[in-house]
């Protein structure tokens, strides 16, 4: 009996030893790390992610809503009472009302800040990498950190400068935050590639850049200064710099406009830096091509589901400059850069699915489109496409036609669904199932002809009479050859740079910087009457400043906020 | 007070045995050997008690009640006492005299001082707790279609809040003790089931108590202070909830077979308009009317008489040395929305053995469960049944669901969706104790909780609408071991009794998820789910599978300490040292000790004479934690993610993994602690006639775990998990509990009662201006938040703009709290909360013969409750574009046709109700009467009725709501967006014991 009974306590006390007395250490199943891996795989690793996060700035409600829908350029209302509406974040953002808890001001700061933090860990690992091209790389983080740096301050008005990951940044503002960004673009201008296209920051990106900044410095300087004062030696350094961009021979104008946001832009030689965006790597989104589009115009003869969403419009004041500029000429005919069609109707109302291609450019009145009923799109019987006249069936109003109008405001009427002008400048990515993701177009942040505007900007600013910088202009313009292009201007004025940036550039992301360096930023417009100059800049996000509380005096608001 | 209960029956019988024992007495026979029989009955229910112990005493013959309550001991001589004693009774000592057959009536003890309850490694009589702890046993529980185990609870313990937010089978039922005390999910009680403690994430979605059949289970103790939670350290925060299963007594050996049936309709459906109110009130509010002559009520083509059929055959008996339980159950629930069903088998065996001289005893406890839930789109099915057309006919020409451009036909999509989750999970213990020397006990405890589960999600394709169909599998696992050594001694002298206790214990939870999926199919073609390979597209941008696993380690150090002067001064101290694996190296360990006083007043002598036969004095003070967070936040993660990659070349394809960081390490990483003191009374008069409780308590949590943005907004990941140290979180109230009962001349026993809980949560310290929660998303609303929390308010706080009415354009008008002429965000106010401030419930029972009812209330009172199907799915607006609605949301006649409807302070509404739970009316049969008593012991017959009203001014499905849409891990609170509709149900039940 003992015998058991010991036995039995040795089992016990076996079971329970095995089982004890763990240091409690965790263990990690199911993520990998980056143990093993080769240099050149580190190298690409470190990079690829700073560009990535490109992807997620440059989204339709990020950036985009920031640079454009605070504009004349772009408007959204509460669509027919159901869409949009988002707590009435676009409206706020149109009428200059913006309030820091605005969720796509928090989330672009995100974002950005997110990107930045990726170059800082890209900086501080690259350095002992043997990898070829690693030394390249870290000159494009470096870069890349100038550039996100010089997003917030142009967003948000400061910046934040950090070399060590490990370190709380350094928050500077005004001339000292110009200075850094100068400083780190022009050291890394040596070290950086020209061959590997618009997709990564080339030499000649980081002279764009320089451009940008050089060009904005006053603002940047004064922010909010009654009128800029534009310094010669900054517009010098414009004009120095895109000599040297127009120099290179490496960039050509475009001669068909809308070929510069087709899906093979990649290649196209006017685009000097880009985000890229590759279908079969599936990260890309197809929004700015889908964002102004009705929610009844579905683009893909492949995809019954990919539609658009009726978002942003362009308001009829900025329609009115374009009207205004072209008179007694329709825009459409006298500027290939405000519309191209691609659907003929009625006439070709059966259409082989490869042929259908939706119109692009600004798009007005009763749109045309492919027919879908029960989800599916309407053959004709020889198996074409059926195309017939579009009505907000996804809407439940199928009676009301997809029917752009120029009135569109924050009325009920002037909220519906079809009002407004729309704006199908990008093509509609030919893989995109949803229509929202498997972007295949570059998105572009800068390219020739803005080089050429800015420069005769920068001439005009520095007391040029006119005619160097007309020059610049109209080079431009006579560029876009494929059809008739615009004519000539014959006389130069800020106001007549200004529209022809709208004309060149709409819906490209720099309206809100122009509209504040051109002193219009405090003007009037459809359902805009603030003429607050704090609203120049963005709130920090209330989360930031939050978090930001246990060190006091370190994030502060910007006035106004 | 001794109540001896004859039946006309048994008084014949017994004058009869009378008889003839006088027949056969002899005066020499007075000290022979004879044997007695008899019958063991509750002295108020008459009821035979099962296993009561019999011993005579100075002797070693003991034997136990069989399933009729009847014994025999054989005893020398007319003067042998027999001490008759059961659980939960009082003692009697009977003098055989000359009786051979004895009807034995024991009086429940019904302040229930004799009770047993679970504290924690071990058991304590209910006298002897010094801390706050509720047990509930098997009868008291909540009766009818039972989802999950929490619902035999509601109302039942004062501080306890029970919300069953979801009709449907299955579903998650939320319990707090005491409040939140953390702002993020996580908040819910420890659970443990004989001795297991459970690990609480579930496998497969539902309520992670769904495995156990209802009636296994004995009691459900609740521990609710600190004092009494501490055992269990880092985990014991919110309370801790102790699941005790049935067990066999020795010598009684029956069979019990229960049956029942219930029919569940909608309680009430929502009051959209008919077919012909729509055709008056579309062209009203400014519309055309859109109609297809049809009068189809949605609500009413969705839902269904839903039937509940439940089987239990349990065995239970013993021998000597060995007792055992087991149990088969069966379940089958339909949900009150077409299509949705749970199957529930379950399987349970326990056994205790004893060994050794009953040095060494040994309990096993098995319990196999396989539940299977089918599911269609509940969300989009609901949506689809308030808000279409009503004018359009649900089914067309040939009696198929109809289909329309515009409108979704919530039918068609019954066949077209569902979602069948099948789960197997084995849990099953082994703990022996074994007595060292007299007093010093040890005991092992193995255990181990072995879940599976599968989920297919199905959409089959389809023409019209066309659909590609797609089949998604999910699988999850989840291993929770335990493995516990403890050593318990217990020395009893004149005066002093002390108890202790020292263990440790190691517990590993392992968890693991896998899913994949699969497009486009046939339609018509084999069913995708037997078959998934028949499907015709797989991409990786589609069909990537993912998965994740981690494993959680847990080893703890306990000791208690309880000691007894003189029968009247009770102390206990508990003590727990807590090592996670989820915390840094620097804070591994947390240490919680708890310390509680006890006083029995009515022990003393100056109280003697009094009416109170119990009144004690308790008091206590315990520090818990609460780890509730999610693994591997101690180590940061650097690592591929495939929204980082990014194409560096020209050459298409071969893009680089990129890598980032994707979690911030937060090495110093701690649980969130929690301070509970707790002042208790508890009082019992006219020998325990009227008994009850009183508690003061204070519950207050700092080292608040939260994921917060660093001070540097330059981080690879917006937030990380912190501590926010000078965060405090108070939970302060008051619960009082009161029973009466009584037991009439004319054999009517009757109880009545009740509990009241007034509570207070409050947020201090906090240094963020608002933590949102209760994420919005719908027309115009996106990017709104519902809850947020602030420094000085509730957790559940709505926080919103503050309607006013409507201006002379008929558009809504808020507060401009600020004054700056435009009501942003920051015109937000605290508008009240979801946590309800008071708790109630009182109740009713009475039994005559063989008939009892019990009738049982519960409510709360203080809420608000915002509803969110309301503001998304209703509004004049989308009225006028023949989108139904309730008239609530329309009624106002200055509302302007286009007047937007954000989130603000317009769909608060009092969320305070008041319902009557559950009505029971049961017969027992007296077999004996009808003659089958010689195979039948108990026959009974029951209908309930449950959820029979609901008394409230809220006007959505239920008050009772709670569809948690937490940002970032802070939990919502109080939000109703198409909430499963309760159901009212009818439930009529079958008992046999043999």
């Amino acid at each position: 009996m003992i015998k058991k009974i010991l036995s039995l306590i040795l089992v016990l006390t076996g079971i329970a030893v095995i089982n004890s007395c763990t240091k409690l250490e965790e263990d990690i199943l199911d993520e990998s790390s980056v143990v093993g891996l080769t240099d050149k795989q580190k190298a690409e690793g470190l990079i690829a992610p700073v560009y990535a996060k490109l992807l997620d700035v440059f989204m339709h409600t990020n950036y985009f809503a920031l640079q454009e829908i605070s504009t004349d350029e772009a408007i959204l209302p509460f669509r027919g009472g159901t869409d949009w509406g988002d707590n009435g974040i676009y409206v706020q953002l149109h009428k200059h009302e913006n309030i820091s808890s605005d969720v796509n001001v928090r989330n672009t700061w995100n974002h950005i800040l997110i990107g930045l933090s990726r170059a800082v860990t890209a900086i501080n690992t690259l350095s002992d990498n043997t990898d070829p091209n690693a030394k390249v790389f870290l000159a494009e983080a470096r870069g890349m950190r100038a550039y996100y740096s010089l997003l917030t301050l142009d967003l948000y008005g400061l910046i934040f400068v950090k070399e060590d990951a490990k370190e709380t940044s350094k928050i500077l503002r005004g001339e000292e935050a110009i200075e850094y960004i100068k400083s780190e673009l022009l050291a890394v201008e040596p070290l950086l590639d020209n061959t590997t296209g618009p997709g990564r920051l080339t030499k000649a990106g980081v002279w764009g850049l320089l451009t940008r900044l050089h060009l904005n410095a006053a603002v940047y300087r004064d922010r909010y200064a009654a009128t800029f004062a534009f310094k010669n030696e900054d517009m010098d350094k414009v004009i120095e710099y895109c000599d040297k961009i127009i120099g290179s021979g490496q960039y050509a104008l475009a001669t068909e406009y809308f070929s510069l946001f087709n899906d093979n832009n990649h290649t196209n030689k006017e685009l000097i830096f880009a985000v890229d965006q590759r279908a079969d790597l599936g990260n890309g989104h197809n929004r700015m091509a889908y964002f102004s589009l009705s929610g009844d115009q579905f683009p893909l003869p492949a995809f019954p589901t990919a539609n658009g969403t009726d978002g942003a419009a362009i308001t009829p004041d900025f329609y009115r400059t374009w009207v205004n500029a072209n008179l007694p000429l329709d825009p459409a005919v006298a500027d290939p850069r405000f519309y191209k069609q691609n659907l003929v109707i009625p006439g070709d109302s059966c259409i082989p699915a490869a042929n259908f291609n939706i119109d692009r450019g600004i798009l007005r009145g009763q749109q045309y489109g492919l027919l879908r009923v029960s989800g599916a799109f309407l053959k004709c019987a020889n198996g074409n496409m059926r195309v017939g006249k579009l009505f907000s069936v996804t809407r439940s109003k199928p009676t009301l036609a997809v029917d752009f109008t120029e009135a569109i405001d924050f009325t009920i009427a002037g909220s519906n669904y079809s009002t407004g002008y729309r704006v199908s400048k990008y093509e509609f990515s030919k893989t995109s199932v949803s229509g929202r993701n498997f972007g295949e177009h570059d998105i572009v942040i800068l390219r020739l002809a803005d080089i050429y505007l800015m420069r005769a900007e920068a001439k005009f600013r520095k007391g040029d009479p006119g005619t160097t910088a007309l020059a610049d202009v109209n080079l431009v313009r006579a560029s876009r050859t494929a059809t008739t292009p615009p004519k000539p201007l014959t006389t130069m004025s800020l106001d007549i740079l200004f529209n022809e940036r709208g004309f060149e550039f709409y819906w490209e992301m720099v309206r809100r910087t122009d509209m504040i360096r051109f002193g219009k930023y405090e003007g009037t417009w459809t359902e805009k009457t603030n003429a607050d100059k704090q609203k120049r800049l963005f709130p920090i996000p209330q989360t930031a400043i939050d978090g930001g509380s246990n060190l006091p005096g370190y994030l502060v608001q910007n006035p106004g906020y | 007070m001794r109540k001896i209960y004859f039946s006309k029956h048994s008084l014949k019988f017994f004058f009869a045995m009378l008889l003839t024992s006088i027949c056969f007495f002899t005066p020499g026979n007075a000290f022979a050997q004879q044997t007695i029989s008899g019958t063991v009955r509750d002295a108020s229910t008459g009821n035979p008690l099962v296993g009561a112990t019999i011993v005579v005493k100075g002797s070693n013959q003991s034997t136990a009640s069989d399933a009729q309550g009847t014994f025999s001991i054989a005893v020398q001589g007319n003067n042998s006492i027999l001490t008759i004693s059961y659980v939960g009774y009082t003692s009697q000592e009977v003098t055989v005299g000359t009786r051979t057959n004895l009807e034995i009536a024991l009086v429940s003890n019904s302040v229930e001082l004799n009770q047993v309850v679970v504290v924690g490694y071990g058991t304590q009589n209910k006298k002897d707790i010094t801390g706050s702890v509720k047990s509930l046993k098997s009868d008291a529980f909540n009766k009818g279609i039972i989802n999950s185990p929490q619902q035999l609870l509601q109302g039942k313990v004062s501080g306890v809040n029970v919300t069953s937010a979801s009709g449907e089978p299955g579903a998650i039922t939320s319990i707090t003790i005491r409040g939140p005390g953390g702002i993020r999910t996580g908040s819910t009680p420890l659970f443990v089931v004989d001795g297991l403690p459970l690990d609480n994430s579930s496998t497969g979605g539902g309520d992670p108590l769904n495995f156990i059949n209802p009636q296994d289970i004995e009691s459900i103790d609740v521990l609710k202070d600190a004092s009494a939670t501490a055992i269990y350290g880092a985990r014991g925060a919110n309370g801790v909830i102790i699941i005790t299963t049935k067990r066999g007594r020795a010598g009684a050996s029956t069979l019990n077979f229960s049956s029942s049936i219930g029919f569940s309709k909608l309680a009430r459906e929502l009051p959209v308009l008919t077919a012909d109110e729509f055709r008056v009130e579309v062209p009203k509010a400014g519309g055309v009317l859109d109609d297809k002559g049809g009068n189809t009520n949605w609500q009413k083509e969705v839902t269904r008489t839903a039937v509940t059929q439940n089987y239990n055959l349990a065995l239970s008996g013993g021998a000597d040395k060995l007792t055992y339980y087991a149990s088969l159950g069966a379940q089958k629930q339909e949900g009150i929305i077409k299509k949705n069903d749970l199957n529930r088998y379950s399987g349970r065996f326990n056994a205790t053995q004893r060994f050794l001289e009953d040095r060494l005893v040994l309990e096993v406890n098995l319990n196999v469960a396989n539940t299977k839930q089918e599911r269609p789109p509940i969300t989009s099915v609901l949506t689809d049944a308030l808000i279409n057309n009503p004018t359009y006919p649900a089914y067309d020409a040939n009696g198929k669901p109809a289909i329309y451009q515009n409108i979704n036909n919530p039918l068609l999509f019954f066949e077209l969706d569902k979602e069948t989750t099948t789960i197997n999970r084995v849990i099953g213990n082994i703990s022996p104790s074994f007595r060292i020397i007299k007093g010093l006990v040890y005991k092992l405890n193995f255990g181990i909780d072995n879940s599976t589960a599968t989920r297919d999600v199905l959409n089959l394709p389809n023409a019209v609408p066309l659909r590609e169909g797609r089949l998604e599998n999910f699988y999850t696992w989840n291993r929770n071991t335990l493995i516990e050594n403890y050593f318990t001694y217990t020395v009893n002298k004149t005066h002093h009794d002390i108890s202790t206790l020292a263990g440790h214990s190691y517990q590993k939870i392992f968890v693991q998820g896998r899913n994949n999926s699969i497009n486009r199919f046939v339609i018509g073609g084999v069913d995708p789910i037997y078959n998934p390979g028949v499907g015709q597209d797989l991409t990786i941008a589609n069909n990537r599978p993912r998965g994740f696993a981690f494993i959680n380690e847990l080893q703890s150090f306990f000791g208690r300490v309880t000691y007894q002067y003189n029968n009247k001064y009770l102390f206990t101290a508990n003590f727990r040292a807590d090592g996670s694996s989820k915390f840094g190296e620097n804070n591994k360990y947390g240490y919680f000790p708890s310390f509680s006083f006890g006083w029995k007043i009515s022990d003393e002598d100056f109280m003697k004479n009094s009416a109170f036969n119990n009144l004690k004095l308790r008091a206590g003070w315990g520090r818990t934690g609460n780890q509730e967070i999610p693994p591997k936040i101690t180590q940061e993660l650097f690592t591929t993610l495939g929204s980082a990659s990014y194409p560096l070349f020209p050459a298409a394809g071969n893009y680089p993994a990129g890598y980032a960081y994707t979690r911030l390490a937060n090495p110093d990483i701690r649980w969130e602690s929690s301070e509970q003191t707790d002042m208790g009374l508890d009082f019992g008069l006219w020998n325990g006639a009227l008994s009850g409780t009183i508690d003061f308590f204070r519950k207050v949590s700092n080292n608040i775990l939260l994921q917060v943005i660093p001070a540097d907004p330059v981080q690879p990941a917006t937030d990380v998990w912190t501590n926010v140290k000078d965060m405090r979180i108070t939970n302060r109230g008051v619960e009082f509990e009161l029973d009466y009962r009584h037991k009439s001349s004319t054999g009517i026993t009757y109880n009545v009662g009740g509990n009241i809980t007034y509570m207070k949560n409050k947020v201090e310290n906090s240094p963020y201006s608002i933590i949102p929660a209760g994420s919005v998303s719908g027309a115009g609303i996106t990017s709104s938040t519902i809850n947020g929390y602030v420094n000085g308010e509730p957790i559940g706080t709505f926080f919103l703009k503050e309607f006013t009415g409507f201006d002379a354009a008929g558009l809504s008008t808020y507060t401009d709290l600020d004054k700056d002429g435009i009501v942003t965000d920051k015109d937000r106010i605290a508008a009240g909360s979801a946590l309800p401030n008071t708790i109630y419930s009182f109740y009713g029972s009475t039994a005559y013969k063989g008939f009892d009812l019990s009738v049982n209330f519960n409510g709360v009172a203080g809420n608000k409750v915002y509803n969110y199907t309301e503001n998304v799915s209703f509004s004049k607006l989308r009225l006028a574009k023949n989108v139904n609605s309730t008239r609530e949301a329309f009624a106002d006649e200055r509302e302007s046709l286009n007047n937007a409807t954000p989130v603000t302070s317009r769909y608060l509404k009092d969320g305070a109700y008041m319902r009557l739970n559950n009505v029971s009316l049961g017969y027992n049969f007296n077999t004996k009467n009808i003659g089958i008593d010689r195979w039948v012991s108990n026959l009974r017959l029951s209908v309930t009725g449950q959820n029979l009203f609901v008394i409230t001014k809220y006007e959505g499905y239920d008050p009772e709501v709670n569809i948690d849409r937490a940002i970032n891990g802070v939990s919502s609170y109080g939000i109703d967006y198409l909430s499963y509709p309760k159901a009212r149900s009818i439930i009529f039940g079958l008992n046999f014991t043999f």
